[in-house]
Formats: structure tokens, sequence, C-alpha cells
């Protein structure tokens, strides 16, 4: 057989197979790079039809050079994600030019393996899986081809996808059983490139002009119980009480003082928080949680962080209470929530005082605030007036026109001047239900700010103005799919669950974001301790039952496979040819053997007359043979005839 | 078969003797599998994917490497498929002259529905064939001969590593078959020994008369002119015209009145004779120290004597 090195087919196979290993790098690697890969890459093709084009000798070693000299300028060493997969590409792109024997397509294949390894390092969603899996699936008929005689793409490719088929059952067990050990903190490499920008830790309402929407998931919540109706649903993040009249930021002291604990009552709710990678350690918790993991702590504005940085996605157990007294506040924290830039002017002041502000309770004033934003003229909207000066005076008497952070921004404000304390929280409100999976999806389009009261022995109150004005906001999601930049905002309609099953592009996404949200929760986010929780309630306890569980398994399907693979169907019994044996057997004991190629009827003639006696039962015994077996008239009858003629056949 | 026989090195190495003629057939006991070079490259991998998994905690990085794990197990069961319920038969070996190469002559049969892609044979060359399913290969291994005498075909390695390369299956065969090697004749022609001969025959040997008597299988050593073209051109095989003389001569070929000076010269000289004479369509009788042959000739005759030189 040829060298397979020079075979044109096994190496535009491999080649082809290559580039679609690679391909995805183009999205996460540095441009150059990838651009030298995809130089070599094209460079090997071509070599394919004029193999005297390819480098060799000085120039294959400038090229080497060159390679080595873009990684390092590129990440100034090996070590780390990015350097480490520049490092496999290029190793790859150089491997390629030098493709000579057989030994050769084997190491190309297998550097190829390992750059597909490193795409799971930029994106693991279940599309870039199953790619990869296919592209396994071509480098594997790679190979499949270069152990074949007669090569055939079909019958490689076949080949290779039943190997791999047949391989998916195992690797899951082994998957599932494979004691997971964290690396050592020093060997991670992780970078926090996979984090998303998500809320900010500020907020400033008069300088937007248009609030993007975005589809972008942040965080997937599954009940154990009953799931809050949407207008409980806020996740409680950021709390801002300082402002400078334009600006809200944090408190600069959130340290953890001494404050009362809250007391909870009313329904609990029960649910697991599956954060996607952010670059806050911000958890978003439905208000107001009561039970903590380990691995959260709460800050003196009852906002949860978690220890860790969270950039990657991270599962956390949780409960919380709907109805909730914060208890007792410190008077610095009081003194935070009445702080207002300047003397507020007169207009306010006016505005306060119309709405019994400065004279009636504090529930009133705030009653009689909602009443004023929902009757007088204010409008909601994504798409408000820029507001440069003084935004929350301008917003309420001017424009009128703006989003949840101006009405929290405003309200707040009314409430400092009218000496009530309180304060902006900011988070996320609603989130869609997912019917297929049950579990509430939300989502970077439904962040939002509301306001916090301070009423004594009630403690901390949430107020939402927005849901005076655009109580929809609250009760449905905002349909990002329908809304037109600038245009009017579209509700999803309350009836939405009913419609959904007549939606089928709703029910499509629904179910995908079902599969997704098991995809990560069940493969990528599968750890040492989900695994251990998972195994127990199989009775799986320690690392002893998993080795053995694994052999187990393995054993099993290993044996399952064999029986599949190596059952050969047995080849078709002659019954007649059997009985006929004996009968040769006898004559061969009386020393009379049949000769090589002699048939049945020459060989009856041959020792008939050696054996006179028994010429006519030889004669017979080879008619009904010859009959049974060549005739046109076999029958079961004619075999039991022939069988009992050679049983009483003696010599 | 014991328990000792079972475990024997010998076996590991050399195959089972096995019984002369019959096929056999390849199963469990026979096919031996071990990872080749790169099958351990391919662990290796395996390895370093492992290792890139656990620094990076990545799920699906150990998933590509549990399915390769996978995979390599796999291929075992389906490299020894590439083998098992194969049958191999020794066919028919020509006997030939010392220094020409002898052909062991092996049918692999696949009696099974499953497509044999990539087989190799070897003895001292490897020979590789694809083999469809109910269906033969003949193949024949070239081996070379240097000494006269029977010559037992070596253990025959029926191996393949389809589909991935990671293994190699192979199995070690020995039959008991014999290729008969005889005597390198001396190249030039000489003349055959005065005894008996009557001087005029001794220019008409080389022509072997001008009679054209009917046509022979070729057999090495005959005359290129004498073949009959024709009839290979037709595909029919290679045949030689044969010539002959009405009026026959005898020769005694007596080993005794050879030439040279060892017994193995004196034996291709001997050869040498009987080729010749065998073309030349003499009648010629055949002389070894305890073996005497009347004379005669064609091909049944010719293969006795050249059979006494071999195995002398």
């Amino acid at each position: 057989m040829i060298n397979p090195a020079y075979n044109k087919n096994i190496l535009i196979f491999l080649l082809s197979s290559i580039g679609l290993i690679a391909l995805p790098h183009a999205y996460h690697l540095p441009l150059p790079v990838f651009g030298f890969f995809a130089v070599l890459l094209v460079w090997r093709f071509l070599g394919v039809w004029q193999p005297q084009r390819l480098p060799k000798g000085l120039l294959l070693l400038l090229v080497s050079v060159g390679g080595l000299a873009l990684l390092y300028s590129q990440h100034s060493g090996i070590l780390g994600r990015d350097a480490g997969t520049s490092l496999f590409l290029i190793a790859l792109g150089l491997k390629l030019m030098e493709i000579k024997s057989e030994r050769d397509l084997y190491l190309v294949n297998y550097l190829a393996f390992i750059v597909a390894a490193s795409q799971f390092l930029y994106e693991q969603s279940i599309l870039m899986a199953a790619y990869i899996l296919f592209v396994c699936c071509v480098l594997f008929a790679t190979l499949v081809f270069i152990n074949s005689y007669v090569a055939n793409t079909r019958v490689a490719l076949k080949k290779a996808s039943v190997i791999i088929a047949q391989a998916i059952p195992m690797a899951i067990a082994i998957f599932i059983l494979f004691p997971r050990v964290e690396a050592p903190r020093w060997l991670l490499f992780n970078q926090q490139q996979q984090a998303k920008t998500g809320l900010s830790d500020s907020m400033e309402p008069g300088s937007i002009s248009d609030l993007g929407l975005s589809d972008e998931l942040v965080f997937r919540v599954k009940f154990t119980g009953a799931i809050p109706p949407p207008q409980l649903r806020y996740w409680r993040g950021p709390v801002l009480s300082q402002t400078d009249g334009k600006r809200w930021t944090q408190a600069k002291d959130l340290s953890y003082q001494q404050r009362a604990k809250a007391t909870f009552s009313g329904t609990v709710y029960q649910y697991t928080l599956l954060m996607e990678p952010q670059d806050k350690n911000w958890v978003f918790a439905l208000e107001l949680p009561a039970a903590l993991p380990k691995t959260l702590r709460q800050n003196a504005v009852l906002q949860l962080l978690s220890v860790d940085a969270l950039n990657q996605r991270t599962e956390y157990s949780l409960s919380s209470y709907a109805q909730y007294n914060t208890g007792a506040s410190t008077p610095q924290e009081i003194q935070q929530a009445k702080q207002l830039p300047a003397t507020p002017s007169y207009k306010m002041k006016q505005l306060v005082r119309q709405l019994g502000g400065f004279d009636s309770t504090p529930e009133v004033f705030i009653g009689q605030l909602l009443t004023h934003f929902r009757q007088q003229d204010f409008h909601y909207t994504l798409t408000p007036p820029l507001m440069e000066n003084n935004p929350v005076e301008t917003f309420l008497f001017e424009t009128r026109y703006g989003f949840c952070s101006h009405y929290a921004s405003a309200f707040v404000t009314l409430m400092r001047v009218a000496n009530i304390p309180a304060r902006v929280v900011t988070g996320y409100q609603g989130g869609e239900l997912n019917a297929v999976g049950d579990f509430l999806e939300i989502k970077q389009a439904q962040a939002h700010a509301w306001a916090e009261v301070w009423l004594d022995k009630q403690g901390w109150i949430r107020v939402d103005p927005t849901a005076a004005i655009a109580p929809e906001r609250i009760e449905k999601n905002i349909d990002i799919n329908q809304l037109l930049p600038g245009g009017a905002i579209h509700y999803v309609a309350p009836s939405s669950e009913a419609q959904a099953a007549f939606n089928w592009l709703q029910k499509t996404r629904q179910l995908w974001g079902n599969v997704d949200y098991s995809w990560q929760r069940w493969v990528i986010n599968y750890n040492n301790a989900n695994q251990s929780h998972f195994l127990s309630s199989f009775g799986i306890e320690d690392f002893k039952d998993m080795v053995y569980w694994m052999g187990a398994i393995i054993a099993v399907i290993v044996a399952t496979l064999s029986g599949f693979l190596l059952y050969q169907k047995p080849t078709t019994v002659d019954h007649t040819l059997i009985v006929y044996k004996r009968f040769l057997k006898k004559l061969a004991k009386a020393g009379f053997n049949q000769g090589v190629g002699e048939g049945a009827r020459d060989f009856a003639e041959r020792i008939k007359p050696k054996l006179p006696t028994h010429a006519p039962s030889i004669e017979e015994i080879t008619e009904a043979y010859l009959q049974q077996r060549y005739g046109v008239k076999a029958s079961a009858v004619g075999l039991q005839h022939l069988k009992t003629l050679v049983n009483h056949f003696k010599i | 078969m014991t328990l000792k026989e079972r475990f024997g090195l010998d076996r590991f190495l050399l195959g089972e003797r096995t019984v002369d003629g019959q096929p056999l057939v390849l199963n469990q006991r026979r096919i031996f599998i071990l990872p080749t070079q790169r099958g351990l490259g391919f662990v290796f991998l395996i390895v370093i994917l492992m290792l890139i998994a656990f620094v990076y905690n990545n799920n699906l990085a150990y998933m590509l490497a549990f399915l390769l794990g996978s995979v390599f197990f796999i291929t075992i069961l389906h490299t020894y498929k590439s083998l098992a319920g194969l049958t191999v038969q020794p066919g028919q070996s020509t006997a030939v002259f010392a220094g020409d190469s002898a052909a062991f002559k092996l049918i692999i049969a696949n009696p099974t529905a499953v497509e044999r892609q990539h087989l190799q044979l070897s003895l001292k060359t490897t020979s590789s064939f694809h083999l469809n399913a109910h269906n033969k290969a003949h193949i024949s291994l070239p081996e070379h001969t240097h000494t006269r005498g029977w010559h037992t075909i070596g253990t025959v390695t029926l191996s393949s590593r389809y589909p991935l390369g990671l293994f190699r299956a192979w199995s070690p065969i020995r039959f008991n078959t014999k290729v008969l090697v005889y005597p390198k004749p001396v190249s030039q022609h000489i003349p055959f020994p005065e005894t008996g001969v009557s001087q005029g025959l001794q220019g008409s040997f080389k022509k072997g008369g001008d009679e054209f008597y009917g046509l022979q299988d070729y057999q090495a050593g005959d005359p290129i002119r004498q073949v009959y073209w024709k009839a290979y051109a037709k595909g029919l095989g290679l045949f030689s015209k044969q010539y002959g003389n009405e009026n026959t001569a005898e020769i005694w070929l007596d080993f005794n009145h050879a030439p040279g000076h060892s017994l193995e010269e004196r034996l291709s000289y001997v050869c040498r004779w009987v080729i010749d004479a065998e073309q030349a369509g003499l009648r010629y009788g055949f002389i070894l120290p305890g073996l005497r042959l009347e004379p005669s000739n064609g091909q049944a005759h010719y293969r006795q004597c050249l059979e006494a030189l071999a195995v002398f």
C-alpha cells in the first residue's frame, strides 16, 4: 500500500476536519494567531496538489521561528488558557507542514483532539458540544481511512459514527461516576472573561435616553414548592442610598454593622438559584432571604454577596419569606437614608406639603404620592428625554416621562424631603416562567429599581412607584421580542400561559430554555458537591463505592457490546450432511475412505465391488442422501428415512 | 488443551500447531490483541485531556477525555472482530528449484457477513488485502529458498489494525504444509553422460526434434520460443509446444558420472541433465546411489527424478 501521508483523499479529509476543529477559535484567539494558523492550513491544502510548494529546510525554520515569535508577542508565555490554546493551535499548524509518514498523520490527529478540548474552555453550550462531537467523528473517520485497504469515505464515516455511538453510554457512566477533585487554586488559570456586565453599582437616570434591553440571561430559579406571584418577584441587588442629586451610589460603609435580626412570617419559598457568570459577586435573592448557604453572606443593607468570585456558573439553595420585618435599624443607617445633596427647592417642598408630607403619617403621604403619580400626566417609557440638570425636579415638573429609575429616585427624594428615611433598591423584577422546566428565567431586561421606606416598628418597607404608573411592568414581563426602538412598549399578555400552547415559537423557546437549563445544571455544573449529592441518592457514598460502581457499569456495557458486536450467526446446519458423515465414519472404520474431491456416487461405485454384501444398502443410502441433499423432493420424512438407513447400516 | 499449554509463550509467539490441511477457524483462542504504539500515544492524549479538564475544572473536556477513553476500549472489540470468524487453509504449493522463491499459498475465507476492510498476512513479506463478506482470498507468500529438501512453512501471521490503528489483533498460525525444493541446476548446459547414449543424439537434445506432438503445461526452464503464446493471449495459461523425435533414444543419467567435487555440485549437474533430457523428449533412466529408475519420460517420471534429487 502506498504511504498514507501522500494519499490525497486522506489529506483532504484530515485537513478539512482540522479546519472545522479550529474554526470557532476565530472568535476566541487574537487575530494574528488565528490568521497565522489559517495561512498554514491553506498552504498545506495547496500542498496536497502541489507538494513542491510546501516549505522545506530554511523556509520551514523561518516559518517555525515566526510562529514562536508571534506566540511570544501575543501572550508572552505559554501559561494560561489563551496562551496554551494558541500554543497548541500554532503547533498543529506547523506540524501540518511536515506530514511525511503515517506517524505524522496520527500526531496531527491527536493534536487536533487537544484543540477540540480547548474549544470547551471558551464555550460550553450544547451546540458547541454537538459541533465538537461531529468533528471528533470526522477525526476518527480519518483514522479509519488511514487503516482501510480500500479507502471509502462513506464507510469510514459510518464506522467512526458507530464507534462513537457505542462509546457514548460508557463515557456518560464514567462522567457521572468519575471522582471529581477540585484542582488546587494555584493551578487554576481561570480568567474572568466569561463574566458578563450586569447591574451597575450606581444609577444616573437623567443621563440615559435609551435604556437598552438585553435578552441575556442573568440567573434561573427553580422553586421546590410554590412559585411566588409576579408582584412578589423582587430580586434584591445593590441598595443605593447616597445621592448627589444626579447620581445614586451605594453607601460608603456597607460593613457588617451589628443590626437586629430580621423576623419572618407568611409563606416560605424554597428555591435553587443558578447564577450565570458575573463580574460582580452579587447574588440576587428573592426578598427577603432567611436561610443562607455558607458560601454567601449578607451585608448591612440585606444584599447577598458570594464569598468567591462569580466567574463561573454557581448554584445556591435559598429560602425566602414574602412577609418580613427587617428589625431595628442603626442611627447611621437612618441618617444615611435622609441624606440630600442640597436644601430642597421651594417647588419640591410645595409638592410634598400638597401631598401631606409634613403633617400626615408616612403611610398617608406614600399613598398620596403614588396617587399623584397615577393621576397626573406621568408616563412610563424606555426612551426618556435627557435630564442633565437637576433631573429629579425636571422629571417631576417638566418632562414626566421616565422608567423605573426615574420614579424610584424621584420617590426617594420626595420622601427624604418629608424627612422620612428612604433609599433606592436595585435588582431584578419578575422573571419569565419556563412552563416546560417549571423554573423562572431572569434576563438583563428585567433589571429594575424600586424604593424602600423606613417605617417605625415595620422596618424597611418596599414601595415600588413604577407599579403605580405602569402596573403592567410589575405584573407582566416586557416582551423584548416585540419591542421596537422608540416605539410603544408591549407587555406579554396576562393570559400568556394559556396562549403559549398555541404559540409555537414561545413553546420552542421554552423547551430550548429548559434543555439549556438542564444542560447547565447537570453537565456543565456537575462538580464535586453536585456529584456526591446526586450519587448519595443511589446509595453511593464514598470513593470506593464510586470505583466499584464504575467498574461494574463499564463491565456491563462492555459485556452487552461484546455480545452485540461479536455474535455471529451460526452457519446453517445441514442435517443431511451430518447423517451422511456418520455413514462415512462407519465405512472409514472398515478402512474405506472417501477420497478428496470424490463424489458420493463415485465413492459408492468404487467400494461396492469390495463390499458385495453391503452393496444394496450402500446404494440405497447414497441415493437417499443425494435425493435429500440435492434433489427436489427433500423432506423431513426423507431425512428420517436416511437416518434409519444409516443407523441400520453395519459393517 | 491443558492450562499450561494454554498460557505457554510458545502459543503466543508461534501459534498452535494445526491439523494438516484442515481449515482453521480464528476464534478467541487464537486471536491475540495488544495496543500498538499509536494506541499508547492515544492513551497519552487522553491523559493530557484529563489534565486540561482537571486544571480548568471543565466538565466538557472531561467528557471528551472519557469519550476517547471509551472509544479506546471499544476499539478492542472492533479490532478483534476484524479477525474473528475467518478461516485459514493451506493451498496447493508447487515445488521449486533452490534459489527461486517458493510460494506458500493460503486460502483465507470469510464465511461471515462482516466485510473485512484491511487484513495483513505476513511470512517474510507482508501482503495486505481486503475481504468481502462470504468471500475467499488466495494469497501466495513468497519465501526465498537456498537449500534443497522439504521446506516447512514458518509461522504465518494474519493481523489487522482496523478500524483505528490503536490495537493490533493477530493470530500466529503454523501449518504442516511443506514445499519441496529441488537442487539448483547448474546454469550451463552440459553434455549427457556417455553411458548408453548413442553419439548421434548428442547434438539433437537441445532441439528436441522438430515433430510437434502436443502442448504441455509450461515448466520453469522451457525454452521461451516453445511457449504457445496464442493460448496465453487468450488467457488460457502458459503452455509449451512439445516436439519430439519418433525414434527417441534412451540415456542413463547416472549420479556416479556427474562432474563436480561436492555432493551438492554433483546433484546440481544431475538436475540439469534431468531438465534437459525431459525437455529434449528423451527417454531417460535415472541412477542415484540406492535408487534406480528405468528409462521413461513425461511429467510423472520427471517429478520422481527431481524429488529423489531433492531428498537425497
